[in-house]
């Protein structure tokens, strides 16, 4: 069995009767990359702060490696930070910065020396170690913080948004370098993040919060491929949420009924509460003009073109099903793709397992 | 128009700059002056009235305003700081009325604040208290204020999340002041202290209630010259403490380095 390094057994936290955590429940396992995903004002950064010890809960435990901390404070908690604004020590140069929390530990000059060496190494920044925090880029300063962080072996590592403050490149860049230190030390990694991309590229797991409490938890393929709300559909990638007026449940389909009268079959419900919504991917549309495969889609239905967008890689098109009823598709465009042409009916496919049926 | 603007702009600040510097340029003439009246004679200069400067009358004060002011220098530096941790820090209860109560000296005048004092040792006692004792205890009064209000400004611009980095990192509150807080604020503690040493120094209202004959410091001894002469040696003696508060000043922003210091350590 895998050993938990951080439990959160039904924290909440009020402030001045505002409810920011309502009874959250959380299981790490030890060396898993858990993102907590969510807009600004959902709660992550509270919990975050919580299992940090910035601030205690109003109720609930939180323990890491079995044990409870509720009171202890942050410095003995053995946990690393990374945060948004670096936050690192200006009076210092890059070696003391990571050294730091080895010698807060009483660790000796040797250790140190080689600790330091290594955790620059591992951010790819040897050479650095004189120079002070403002003769360096923000991204390199984010990989100090990142070194500082992780220098003294934490048992866990939290990361507070900490590409938000880069730009777009160096962001993806550092996605998949923060993903193979992850892999190389093995260490826990909870990183709060507003970005979905950020975390679906990086985390074994997403937990999508969403006012102070969490929407969904689970891979990052079954976040993107089964939402379980018109939340998590809509803020985890692009979807078209269409709201159902009718459902006939029919064995592993269901026939639903969207707009006014198109007709859909969708994928059954998982559970037995009421229909409401359902959620349809761009990418998993496909437009007749353009794809010629000829495999059996569940759903044909006819469409009007009402704009097309072309992306380079692939065209955004809208495409009109009935008097309000717009559905956004992306289709992959190639060299021998002619794209629709404004105005033209297509035929449109779409698989009922890309029907998502929603309850909220 | 706006030509007119700026021409009067560069004019009146041109006149403030003079109203600054000449006079004192005017005393730093006057004390190579060849004769023994103050007179500005460009062609003919002497350094003689130096020479007296290193004589026990004006040695002897001088000292004493070395040692009062280094004094209340660190201890109004140590007090500003403790209180301006308390008060922008810890947030203790009560902070704006503490901070309030501090600089509250500030708007009484020097002088009745001077009488207050001489009145108040007399009433409990403490005559034998005037002279260095007293002149610490009230320099220490009014530097405070500035100091306080200082070190106050750089710890509220000190960056919280660094206090929680070093936390996270194992710090525990006496290391974090020691290794984080401390070192950013200190350009604005030593500049505090720069100013305290300064108030202290020059200080002639508060002073010269409290000195004692034979124990003076250099301002009143300055003032009590004055009285009977107004010769080179007097310009001199002025000159001479006007660059020895260069100096100081000098000294205490190589230590500090209150610009290089601001946005990390100077290399």
């Amino acid at each position: 069995m895998n050993l938990l390094d951080i439990e959160l057994v039904s924290v909440s936290k009020t402030f001045a009767n505002m409810s920011v955590v309502k009874d959250i429940n959380l299981a790490v396992p030890q060396g898993e990359f858990v993102s907590i995903l969510g807009p600004s004002g959902c709660g992550k950064t509270t919990t975050l702060n919580m299992i940090a010890g910035f601030n205690a809960p109003s109720c609930g435990d939180i323990r890491v490696r079995g044990r409870s901390q509720i009171r202890v404070p942050p410095e003995r908690r053995n946990i690393g930070l990374v945060f948004q604004n670096y936050a690192l020590f200006p009076h210092m140069t890059v070696n003391e910065n990571v050294a730091f929390g080895l010698k807060m530990k009483g660790a000796g000059s040797n250790e140190i020396a080689l600790t330091v060496k290594d955790a620059l190494r591992s951010v790819h920044l040897e050479g650095y170690g004189e120079r002070y925090p403002r003769e360096l880029s923000g991204g390199q300063q984010q990989r100090v913080a990142l070194a500082r962080a992780i220098a003294p072996r934490p048992s866990v590592l939290l990361l507070d948004e900490p590409l938000s403050n880069l730009d777009l490149k160096l962001r993806e860049a550092m996605r998949i370098e923060l993903k193979e230190i992850h892999e190389q030390l093995g260490m826990t990694f909870v990183y709060v993040t507003h970005d979905q991309e950020e975390a679906m590229a990086m985390s074994d797991r997403i937990v999508v919060m969403s006012q102070g409490s969490i929407a969904q938890e689970g891979t990052p393929a079954q976040i993107y491929r089964d939402p379980k709300s018109r939340f998590v559909a809509d803020f985890i990638g692009k979807s078209n949420i269409l709201a159902v007026s009718d459902v006939k449940p029919n064995g592993k389909t269901a026939e639903i009924v969207v707009g006014n009268d198109v007709r859909l079959i969708a994928r059954a419900p998982d559970d037995d509460r009421p229909i409401r919504y359902c959620s349809i991917r761009p990418e998993s549309v496909s437009l007749g003009a353009v794809t010629a495969s000829g495999e059996d889609k569940s759903n044909r239905i006819n469409a009007v073109v009402r704009r097309v967008i072309n992306l380079g890689g692939s065209l955004e098109v809208l495409a009109q099903l009935s008097e309000e009823l717009h559905l956004h598709i992306l289709v992959r465009s190639s060299r021998s793709t002619v794209a629709p042409a404004v105005g033209e009916t297509v035929a449109l496919g779409i698989d009922a397992a890309d029907i998502q049926t929603l309850a909220e | 128009m706006t030509r007119v603007i700026s021409i009067l702009f560069w004019l009146s600040l041109a006149a403030v700059l003079a109203f600054i510097t000449l006079p004192l340029l005017v005393v730093v003439a006057a004390s190579f002056s060849p004769t023994a009246t103050v007179t500005f004679q460009p062609f003919e200069w002497t350094f003689r009235w130096y020479g007296d400067l290193l004589s026990n009358r004006w040695l002897d004060p001088f000292l004493t305003s070395l040692k009062i002011a280094t004094v209340v220098a660190a201890t109004s530096g140590v007090l500003g700081l403790l209180a301006a941790y308390c008060i922008v820090y810890e947030r203790l209860p009560g902070s704006d009325v503490l901070m309030s109560y501090l600089l509250s000296p500030l708007s009484v005048p020097q002088i009745v604040k001077g009488v207050a004092i001489v009145l108040f040792l007399s009433m409990i006692g403490f005559q034998g208290f005037l002279g260095t004792p007293a002149l610490i205890a009230a320099h220490v009064v009014l530097a405070l204020p500035f100091v306080t209000r200082m070190v106050a400004t750089s710890l509220a611009n000190f960056d919280a999340n660094l206090d929680r980095a070093a936390q996270i990192l194992g710090a525990g509150k006496l290391q974090r002041i020691r290794h984080v807080l401390l070192p950013m604020i200190k350009p604005g503690v030593l500049s505090g202290v720069t100013f305290a040493f300064i108030i202290s120094f020059n200080n002639i209202p508060l002073s010269v209630f409290l000195v004692r004959p034979g124990d003076s410091t250099l301002p009143i001894t300055v003032i009590n010259y004055l009285e009977y002469s107004l010769d080179p040696v007097m310009a001199a003696v002025n000159v001479a403490s006007m660059a020895f508060i260069l100096v100081v000043i000098f000294l205490f922003e190589k230590i500090g380095g209150f610009s290089a210091q601001i946005h990390g350590g100077s290399k």
